[in-house]
C-alpha cells in the first residue's frame, strides 16, 4: 500500500488544493459571519412576522442542496445575466450566503438566550440600545453561540469539497485528479481524509472543550 | 433584459421523471435514518459501555463522520472500499455512506440528550430491579429519543440533501442525479436545475411540517 | 431630475444590450485570450502529464485554434456534465471537449462542423467472460454520464430488459470502477478505451469489440448566436484537415488509420 508512485511534485498539487480549500472556507466564513449577525440582529429586532421574508430568503440556503445552489448561481449569472466572474468568485458567493443562513440562526439563538430581564435592567440604568448591544448581549451571546460556530465553520469547510462543480479545484477534486493518473485510490483518499480529519478534528474538540466550560458557570 | 432565452416548458415536460427521481431521494433518505438511529444507539450503548476497545471503535466512527466531508465519505463508500474487493451498487454505496455520516452525527446529538438526563434515573431503575439494558432500554432510550426530536429532524433535512452526492457514484436515480442525466440531454441548465430545487425544498418542508405533527402527537404531556 | 434618471436607465440599457451583442470573435482577439472547455481524463484527447499539465489530441486543438487567432490559449477542465454550463457561464469561450453534435443539444449550443469521429469499442473485465457487445446483456455495464455512448447504452441495457447501468461522472470512474470489478463492461470511443488499456495502469482489462453505434462525430461548440465564431471554427476545422495538422495530431496522439470527417452521400 505505500508503495507509490506519488512524487514531489504530486504532493505539491495536492497542498495547492488544500490551499485553495482553506482559501474558500475562510473567506465564505468571513463574509458568511458578517452577513449572518447582521442578519440574525435584523431578524431579532423586526420579530417574526416582519422578518419573514428574510427567514425565507435565507431558509432557502438551507433546504435545497448546496450542489444545486452553486450549479444554478453560476448558469444564473452566466448564462442568464451573462456576467464574466470566476468560478471562484461563484463559490466564495454561495458559500457566503449559505454560511450566513445558518450563522444568522445561531446569532438569533445567541440573543434569545440573553435573559429579557438582563436586558431591561441594562436599558434601565440608562445604556442605549447599541450600548445594550455591545456590552450586554454581545458577551452573553458569543459564549452560548461560539461553539455552534466553530461547528458551522468546519461544517463549510467540509461542504467547500462541493465547489468543484464550478471549477474550483480544491482538496477532494485535486485527490481525484491524482487518483486518474495514479490509480491508487484508497491510499490517495485516506490522505485527502486524513487532511480533513487533521484540521477538523482539533478545532471541533476545541469547540467542545469550550460549551462544557462555558455551559458549568 | 436578459441575453438568455427560458424554455420552461422544455424542462417542465420532464417533470414526471424529476418527481420519480424525487420518490427515490425520500427513499434512500428515508432508509439512511432509520438505520443510522438504529446504528447511532448502539454506537451510543458502546461508547456507554466499559470496554474500551468498543468505546473506541464508536468514538472512531462519530470523529470520522463528522471531521470528513459527507462526499469523501460516499467516495470512499464506493471506490475505497473496493480496493479490498468489497463492490456495492451505487445505490447501497450512496445509503452507506449517508447512513455512516447520520450514525455519526446522531450518536453525538444522542450523547449530548444523555447528559440532560439525570443519572439517579439509571440507579431508581437498577433499584426497581432492572438489569442495565432494561434501564436504558425503559427509562432513558425515550428521553433520549425524545431530547434528540429536534436535531434528528435536521438530521433527516440533510440526508435529502447528501443524496445529491450520489451522483459521484454513479447513481441517477435520485433527484439530483436524474437532473443531471437530462442537463446531458438537453443542456437546459438553469431551468432543470431550478425545478429540482424547487422540489428540494418541498421535500424539505414536507419533512420540517411532517415531524412538527408527530411531535405534537408525540409529545402532548 | 427625472428626466436624468430615465436617460440614465435607458443609456444603462443600451450599454447592456450592447455588451450582450459584442462579437465573441472580437472579444477573444481584444482579450488576446482563448479559453477551451477540455475534457481532462479523457485520454488521448485530453490527460495530465507527469507534471499534471493539460495534453492531449484536443489540447494541441485549442492551441492551434488559439495559434490561428493569434491569442494565448487557455485550458479550462471541465467534467463531462460541467461541459455547457461552463460555456453557458462565460468561463470558456468555445469546447474543444470531443462533444458529439446532438440535435437536441444544438438546440442550446452551436456547433462547429465535426473535428473527430470516434468508434464506439467495449472494454470487459477479463474475470467476467464478456467477449462481445451482446455479451454484455444480463450484466452491470456503465459509461461516462452524460456522453453520446451513455445514453446509448442506457437505452440497450433498458431494451434488453436486465442487467444494470450505472453511469459515472469521469471517464477515469469507469475505468477504475471497472478495473476493480465493479463494472462487467463500459462502453466508450475505442481511441479512449486502447489509450486507457495501453496505459498499464488498469489490470485485468481488454478491448473486446465494436459497438454497433452510429460514428459518434465530435464538434467544436460555443453560443448558438456566435454566427461568426462558428463559422471561423468550421474554416479552422477545414485548414487543420488541408493543411494536413489533423492527420498529424492524429498519428501523434492515437496512431493508426484516420477517421473519415465527411458523411457520405450527404452534402455536409
Amino acid at each position: 500500500m505505500f508503495d507509490t508512485a506519488l512524487s514531489a511534485a504530486d504532493l505539491v498539487f495536492l497542498a495547492k488544493g488544500a490551499g485553495m480549500t482553506i482559501l474558500v472556507t475562510a473567506i465564505s466564513v468571513a463574509i458568511g459571519t458578517l452577513l449572518g449577525i447582521l442578519f440574525g440582529v435584523i431578524r431579532v429586532q423586526l420579530g417574526a412576522t416582519l422578518s419573514l421574508p428574510l427567514t425565507f430568503f435565507l431558509d432557502i440556503f438551507r433546504s435545497v442542496p448546496l450542489l444545486i445552489q452553486l450549479v444554478l448561481a453560476n448558469a444564473f449569472m452566466g448564462m442568464v445575466l451573462r456576467l464574466q466572474i470566476s468560478g471562484f468568485t461563484v463559490a466564495c458567493g454561495v458559500l457566503s450566503l449559505y454560511t450566513a443562513a445558518y450563522c444568522a440562526e445561531i446569532v438569533r439563538g445567541g440573543i434569545d438566550a440573553v435573559p429579557a430581564t438582563t436586558r431591561r435592567a441594562a436599558r434601565s440604568l440608562g445604556m442605549s440600545w447599541m450600548q445594550d448591544m455591545r456590552y450586554i448581549v454581545a458577551p452573553l451571546a458569543t459564549r452560548i453561540a461560539l461553539p455552534s460556530w466553530i461547528g458551522l465553520a468546519l461544517g463549510v469547510m467540509k461542504d467547500s469539497a462541493l465547489v468543484y462543480v464550478v471549477q474550483v479545484t480544491e482538496l477532494l477534486k485535486s485527490t481525484q485528479i491524482l487518483i486518474t493518473r495514479l490509480q491508487e485510490p484508497l491510499f490517495l483518499l485516506l490522505i485527502c481524509g486524513a487532511f480533513y480529519f487533521l484540521i477538523s478534528f482539533p478545532l471541533a474538540r476545541f469547540g467542545g472543550y469550550l460549551e462544557k466550560r462555558w455551559s458549568h458557570d | 433584459m436578459f441575453g438568455y432565452t427560458f424554455q420552461w416548458n422544455q424542462a417542465l415536460a420532464r417533470l414526471p421523471k424529476m418527481l420519480d427521481g424525487a420518490l427515490v431521494t425520500m427513499e434512500v433518505a428515508m432508509l439512511s435514518m432509520l438505520i443510522g438511529i438504529a446504528l447511532a444507539i448502539l454506537l451510543t450503548l458502546l461508547r456507554l459501555s466499559g470496554a474500551r476497545p468498543l468505546r473506541a471503535i464508536a468514538t472512531g466512527w462519530v470523529e470520522i463522520a463528522r471531521n470528513t466531508p459527507a462526499l469523501f465519505q460516499i467516495y470512499m463508500a464506493h471506490f475505497g472500499v473496493a480496493s479490498f474487493g468489497i463492490h456495492f451498487s451505487p445505490f447501497v454505496s450512496l445509503l452507506i455512506g449517508i447512513t455512516f455520516n447520520n450514525a455519526g452525527y446522531l450518536a453525538e446529538n444522542f450523547r449530548g440528550a444523555l447528559k440532560a438526563i439525570p443519572e439517579t434515573q439509571t440507579r431508581a431503575g437498577r433499584s426497581l430491579g432492572m438489569s442495565q439494558l432494561q434501564a436504558f432500554r425503559y427509562i432513558i432510550l425515550p428521553q433520549m429519543l425524545r431530547i434528540s426530536f429536534l436535531p434528528m429532524t435536521n438530521q433527516m433535512v440533510w440526508a435529502v440533501l447528501m443524496t445529491s452526492l450520489g451522483v459521484t457514484v454513479g447513481m441517477n436515480a435520485d433527484l439530483y442525479g436524474v437532473t443531471q442525466d437530462l442537463n446531458a440531454l438537453t443542456f437546459r441548465t438553469f431551468e432543470l436545475f431550478a425545478i429540482a430545487g424547487v422540489l428540494f425544498y418541498a421535500i424539505t418542508k414536507i419533512i420540517t411540517l411532517g415531524a412538527r405533527v408527530i411531535a405534537a402527537r408525540l409529545f402532548r404531556y | 431630475m427625472k428626466k436624468l434618471t430615465l436617460t440614465t436607465a435607458l443609456l444603462a440599457a443600451t450599454g447592456l444590450a450592447g455588451m450582450a451583442q459584442a462579437d465573441k470573435l472580437d472579444d477573444i482577439i481584444a482579450s488576446g485570450t482563448l479559453r477551451c472547455a477540455v475534457v481532462l481524463d479523457f485520454p488521448p484527447m485530453g490527460m495530465r502529464d507527469a507534471n499534471n499539465a493539460p495534453e492531449g489530441f484536443d489540447v494541441d486543438y485549442c492551441n492551434d485554434l488559439a495559434k490561428a487567432l493569434g491569442v494565448t490559449a487557455e485550458i479550462v477542465e471541465t467534467p463531462f456534465p460541467e461541459r455547457i454550463p461552463a460555456l453557458m457561464s462565460g468561463r470558456v469561450d468555445v469546447g474543444v471537449a470531443s462533444t458529439s453534435d446532438t440535435l437536441e443539444r444544438a438546440k442550446t449550443v452551436g456547433f462547429s462542423i465535426p473535428y473527430f469521429a470516434f468508434e464506439m469499442a467495449v472494454t470487459a473485465n477479463d474475470a467476467t467472460g464478456i467477449k462481445s457487445y451482446d455479451d454484455m446483456k444480463g450484466h452491470t455495464v456503465g459509461a461516462v454520464a452524460g456522453t453520446y455512448e451513455a445514453i446509448a447504452l442506457e437505452q440497450q441495457v433498458t431494451a434488453w430488459g436486465e442487467g444494470e447501468f450505472r453511469p459515472y461522472q469521469t471517464q477515469a470512474d469507469v475505468f477504475l470502477a471497472l478495473s476493480q470489478g465493479q463494472l462487467d463492461a463500459t462502453v466508450s470511443t475505442s481511441t479512449v478505451a486502447m489509450a486507457n488499456v495501453k496505459t498499464g495502469n488498469f489490470a485485468g482489462i481488454s478491448v473486446v469489440g465494436k459497438a454497433p453505434f452510429d460514428t459518434d462525430y465530435v464538434a467544436l461548440f460555443t453560443n448558438r448566436d456566435e454566427y461568426g465564431l462558428i463559422n471561423y471554427l468550421n474554416l479552422f476545422v477545414n485548414q487543420q484537415i488541408r493543411t494536413g495538422r489533423y492527420a498529424e495530431l492524429y498519428e501523434k496522439w492515437v496512431g493508426g488509420e484516420l477517421p473519415a470527417l465527411t458523411v457520405p452521400n450527404a452534402y455536409r
